[in-house]
């Protein structure tokens, strides 16, 4: 019972203290402070903002007009009017929230004139770069076009000197081989030259020497030595044109005497073939002399010709103008019968005669020499007729060597 | 001889002031609230128009308020608690205002922003183009030589 007893009276103390303590922290709260109102604290956050300073300095009105509620705000705290504290605090948080868009106006209108004006003059850096990158690609270009142009025509150029060189070295040996074909004409036909005259018996040695170059020559074409074959080609055509120069006169001479010998003889046929005529060869030094003796031409003392004789001379005539080379003499000859001095004038009347019918037959006269030996050549006795006869005659004479 | 009016005359005289009183104060009540009722509708409508120019969504925390304050002025409205209202559509008027010059802001960074961004590709243009000037020219010193200029 006692221990109940203190047990309550130990809770009652307690429950005073308890009480006590409980009376003390009511009366500390009522003492306290009211904290602010939650727009109070955004506001003065928001003042607290650095912009706020700068903005002031662009809109002092509206800032001054913020702040001024702001402090109404605080003292309406101050004086635990909260309503009127938070309404105060509300509009001058949108007051300054005004201030500040319109400073962030402000500052990006700053900033958009500012980059309007970059934007120019990048614009204006940017044609200008664009122009002068296009005028500089136009010249690269160009200058690219103009270097392969000239890279192209060097490369013609070449190809075409290439070819032309070709056809320069196909051209130069087209040329030698025309030449040495031209040479060795010229040699062959020098040797042929040479062969007309007879070189191989009368120029043995040029003329061999001629034939062995020419040989050496053909050997050389065959080789494609065209300057070798030219060179011996030069040396077989002055060769043979030695030989030429050696064998001509003598092959000439050679000649010129069998022809002479030929036309001798034929003469001689001919004149042998006459009819009613004598006809003999007479050497006379180097000299040989065909003649043709003709009598019974005239009768004694005359010095025309007899009628029908004339006609006889005719034979004789076509023999003189058949060898017209020949020089022609016409000598009258007449028996011992009389004067000398007569007799070599009725001699050289009768030649004249003659002379004067073969002319008219169509002899040439410049060819015949006409004289008159009288009686000083007879070819028979004069004692008899006969042989007086004979002497009385004209002679038709072909001189040659 | 001047004679005193009847109680009776007095007592309905009385009355009859007292209702005229009491139906213009009813009257004057009725045309306040229809003014308040029109200039929150007019700044509920305002507010709507702000709502689609806010095309940044920059401005929405701060259109919610005014919404909210908005609301808070029909209310009194409605409490017959004009002064009050008054106050809270004073309020609004001013938010509306702020909200107006963040829209205007927003826009005009948007500008700047997309702008810079011009500038910026205009630069970046600018630096290629140079550097195929550069090279061009380049090419250029190297082609002289070869076509004799």
């Amino acid at each position: 019972m006692t221990l109940r007893v203190h047990t309550m009276s130990r809770m009652l103390v307690a429950s005073a203290i308890g009480a006590s303590a409980l009376g003390a922290l009511v009366g500390l709260e009522a003492c306290a402070p009211v904290p602010k109102p939650a727009a109070l604290v955004s506001y003065e956050d928001l003042h607290r903002d650095p912009r706020t300073e700068v903005t002031r300095k662009q809109f002092p009105d509206l800032v001054a007009s913020a702040e001024q509620l702001g402090q109404r705000a605080e003292k309406e705290w101050q004086s635990n009017n909260l309503d009127d504290s938070t309404r105060a605090a509300l509009v001058a948080e949108i007051k300054l929230k005004t201030a500040l868009a319109r400073y962030d106006q402000a500052q990006s209108r700053a900033r958009l004139q500012a980059i309007k004006t970059e934007q120019a003059e990048a614009d204006l850096t940017l044609t200008e770069v664009e122009k002068d990158l296009g005028a500089t690609t136009e010249q690269v270009k160009l200058m690219q076009q103009l270097s392969e142009a000239r890279q192209a025509a060097n490369e013609e150029k070449q190809r075409l000197a290439a070819q032309m060189s070709s056809q320069q070295q196909k051209t130069e040996q087209l040329s030698n081989q025309l030449t040495t074909e031209q040479k060795r004409t010229e040699a062959q036909v020098a040797v042929r030259t040479a062969e007309t005259v007879d070189a191989a018996k009368y120029a043995a040695p040029e003329y061999g020497a001629a034939t062995n170059m020419l040989a050496k020559a053909d050997v050389e074409i065959s080789q494609g030595n065209w300057q070798g074959a030219q060179a011996s080609l030069e040396v077989a055509r002055k060769s043979a044109e030695k030989a030429t120069e050696i064998a001509k006169p003598i092959y000439e001479q050679a000649e010129r005497a069998t022809a002479s010998k030929a036309r001798d003889e034929s003469l001689a046929r001919d004149a042998a073939a006459l009819p009613g005529v004598a006809v003999r060869i007479e050497p006379n030094g180097e000299l040989q002399r065909l003649i043709i003796s003709l009598g019974e031409l005239f009768t004694r003392q005359q010095t025309t010709l007899e009628p029908g004789k004339d006609e006889s001379l005719a034979p004789v005539a076509a023999l003189i103008s058949k060898y017209p080379s020949y020089p022609i003499q016409v000598i009258g000859h007449t028996d011992n019968r009389g004067r000398a001095g007569e007799l070599i004038a009725l001699s050289q009347a009768r030649a004249q005669s003659v002379f004067s019918a073969l002319v008219a037959k169509g002899v040439e006269a410049k060819r015949i020499l006409v004289s008159g030996q009288g009686p000083n050549a007879p070819i028979a006795d004069n004692k008899v007729a006969a042989g007086r006869k004979k002497n009385n005659r004209v002679e038709i004479i072909f001189l040659y060597h | 001889m001047k004679r005193r009016p009847s109680p009776t005359f007095l007592v309905i005289s009385l009355c009859v002031t007292f209702l005229g009183l009491l139906g213009f104060e009813n009257r004057a009540r009725a045309d306040e609230d229809d003014d308040l009722q029109r200039q929150i509708d007019t700044q509920k409508t305002g507010a709507s128009d702000l709502e689609h120019l806010d095309t940044r969504h920059s401005a929405t925390s701060e259109l919610q308020r005014l919404r909210d304050w908005l609301a808070q002025a029909w209310d009194l409205r409605n409490k017959h608690e004009p002064d009050a209202a008054r106050e809270v559509l004073d309020r609004c008027l001013a938010q509306g205002d702020l909200i107006r010059q963040i829209i205007a802001a927003a826009q005009i960074r948007s500008e700047v922003s997309d702008r810079e961004a011009t500038l910026q590709k205009t630069k970046d243009k600018i630096a290629r183009q140079r550097k195929a000037l550069l090279d061009a020219q380049m090419q250029k010193k190297v082609l002289e030589p070869r076509v004799g200029q």
